[in-house]
């Protein structure tokens, strides 16, 4: 690969050492470690907003997104790359959304509109009467509220 | 440009530089690439450019199909443990970084220690790969596939469900008998005590468990068939599947319980009966795809650096372990997001 390249191209490609060093990489491995602590920190019993999925699940994928730019930026060193970053990053990127916006209409609503015959095979949303009926006999009476429906966690 | 044209056509027109200069009177051209990078990072970057398209699609579905859903299991009802995946989180980062540095080892031509870099990446990979490999063995232990007939899961508790759980527990009940036939004939040829032989006991308790939730099971199949009380009709099946393997409470640390920590299957674990896991079935697929994708391009990395490890790792093959190195950040990429979106979400 590089052992062939021009000389010129050494010369570019070593343009582009001077990028923080060492030190750099174990200031962003401190910050991967935090963060991930952070997107774990939703599973223990001191998150604040348990009952709140949409809260966890936001703040889960803005550290996710956080952790992937620092990759991205200093171990990938694409902070110190030039312009052809944005070429082979930002056309990948908008491929991938679209790829995500169109599989919503088939398959991410395809619960709007199963058939009834599909429905009668289809897992029921969480209820409490499917956690809270441990080990009681066959005749057990069915709560109310698991006809009210639940809301998928 | 214009200059280098017009002066010296045959020193690379396409290639053409402004900082050239005049050298006893002839013009000395310098090479410069179309892209400011080698050829080979060029490769890995384009190939890179496909990856992040594939496991977008791949991560992108899931995403699509799991808020689609009506329902999703909760990491402990599919035997998922959150603070494994943090753990290979953990691990992933810390290969990260020891391959940059044996980047910048190699850079600054210190083969040993690049190689040393190489070997501890190589030996956290390897880590990674038996932490997934102890995940997957406990799913495939708790009949968690994501194809049939292995699968033991089911959607919900319907009569499908309580028939499914009648033909296994026939099943065993035949295969027991069998076995307690073919050890007492062997027991009575060899003029040995039947009754008090440890085996017989064994095999006579697991028979009495299998009669006692057969009789169980079809008390509810038929009150399920028949009851004119859909409420009743309803409940006898959810407290079938419910007796073999409860549902979590609630997720995470809050959960009241480690749902798998219950139930027949958790307690008779040689039962093997079908499980309803409402969501499961899609689950297991988008699970063991997403992870077994990833799980794949790991084993790929580690392939690479195998083949590398012996090589001399100075400053003309930094190049190379850089191009190594974008790999390999892109597969602890993949898993920073699918760490939260399988174990947290």
């Amino acid at each position: 690969m590089s052992d062939h390249a021009p000389a010129g191209v050494h010369a570019v490609a070593h343009d582009h050492e001077d990028h923080g060093g060492i030190a750099q990489y174990i200031y962003v491995f401190i910050a991967l470690c935090l963060l991930t602590g952070a997107s774990f920190f939703t599973y223990s019993s001191y998150w604040p907003f348990p009952k709140q999925p949409k809260i966890g699940w936001a703040f889960m994928m803005s550290v996710s997104c956080t952790k992937a730019m620092l990759v991205i930026l200093f171990f990938m060193h694409v902070k110190y790359e030039a312009n052809w970053k944005y070429v082979l990053t930002i056309p990948a990127a908008f491929m991938s959304i679209f790829l995500i916006l169109a599989l919503v209409p088939d398959v991410g609503l395809r619960g709007h509109w199963a058939s009834e015959e599909r429905e009668q095979y289809m897992a029921e949303p969480r209820t409490p009467a499917a956690t809270g009926a441990k080990h009681s006999g066959p005749r057990g009476k069915k709560s109310a509220e698991s006809h009210a429906g639940g809301e998928s966690h | 440009m214009a200059e280098a044209l017009t002066h010296a056509p045959a020193h690379g027109a396409g290639h053409g530089s402004d900082d050239h200069g005049h050298a006893g009177g002839h013009l000395t051209l310098q090479y410069h690439p179309g892209l400011p990078l080698t050829n080979g990072k060029l490769i890995v970057w384009l190939f890179l450019s496909t990856e992040i398209m594939f496991f977008a699609g791949l991560i992108g579905t899931y995403i699509v199909l799991r808020f689609g859903a009506p329902t999703w299991p909760f990491p402990h009802e599919v035997h998922l443990s959150e603070p494994i995946g943090a753990f290979n989180t953990f691990v992933l980062i810390c290969s990260s970084v020891s391959i940059v540095l044996g980047l910048e080892a190699a850079k600054a031509n210190k083969s040993s220690a690049a190689k040393g870099w190489l070997l501890i990446t190589l030996a956290l990979g390897s880590v990674f790969l038996g932490v997934k490999m102890y995940e997957y063995n406990a799913k495939f232990a708790h009949g968690i596939y994501p194809w049939k007939p292995h699968s033991l899961i089911y959607e919900k508790a319907d009569l499908n469900y309580a028939a499914a759980v009648r033909l296994r527990l026939e099943a065993l009940e035949s295969q027991l008998q069998a076995e307690e036939t073919a050890l007492k004939t062997r027991l009575e040829e060899a003029k040995a005590p039947v009754d008090d032989n440890p085996q017989i006991k064994v095999i006579r308790k697991k028979l009495d468990i299998v009669t006692e939730e057969k009789k169980y099971e079809r008390e509810a199949e038929i009150l399920a068939a028949t009851s004119p009380d859909e409420v009743v009709r309803h409940d006898s099946l959810e407290a079938l599947a419910t007796r073999i393997m409860p549902l979590a409470a609630a997720h995470g640390a809050a959960a009241s319980g480690h749902a798998e920590s219950e139930g027949l299957n958790e307690e008779n674990p040689w039962l093997h009966l079908p499980i309803r896991i409402p969501g499961g079935n899609m689950w297991a697929s988008t699970y063991f795809l997403l992870t077994g994708f990833h799980a794949i391009h790991v084993v790929v990395g580690l392939i690479v650096f195998v083949i590398m490890i012996p090589m001399t790792l100075n400053a003309t093959r930094a190049g190379m372990v850089e191009n190594v190195g974008l790999y390999w950040h892109f597969v602890d990429l993949v898993w920073i997001f699918l760490f939260p979106l399988l174990y947290l979400f």
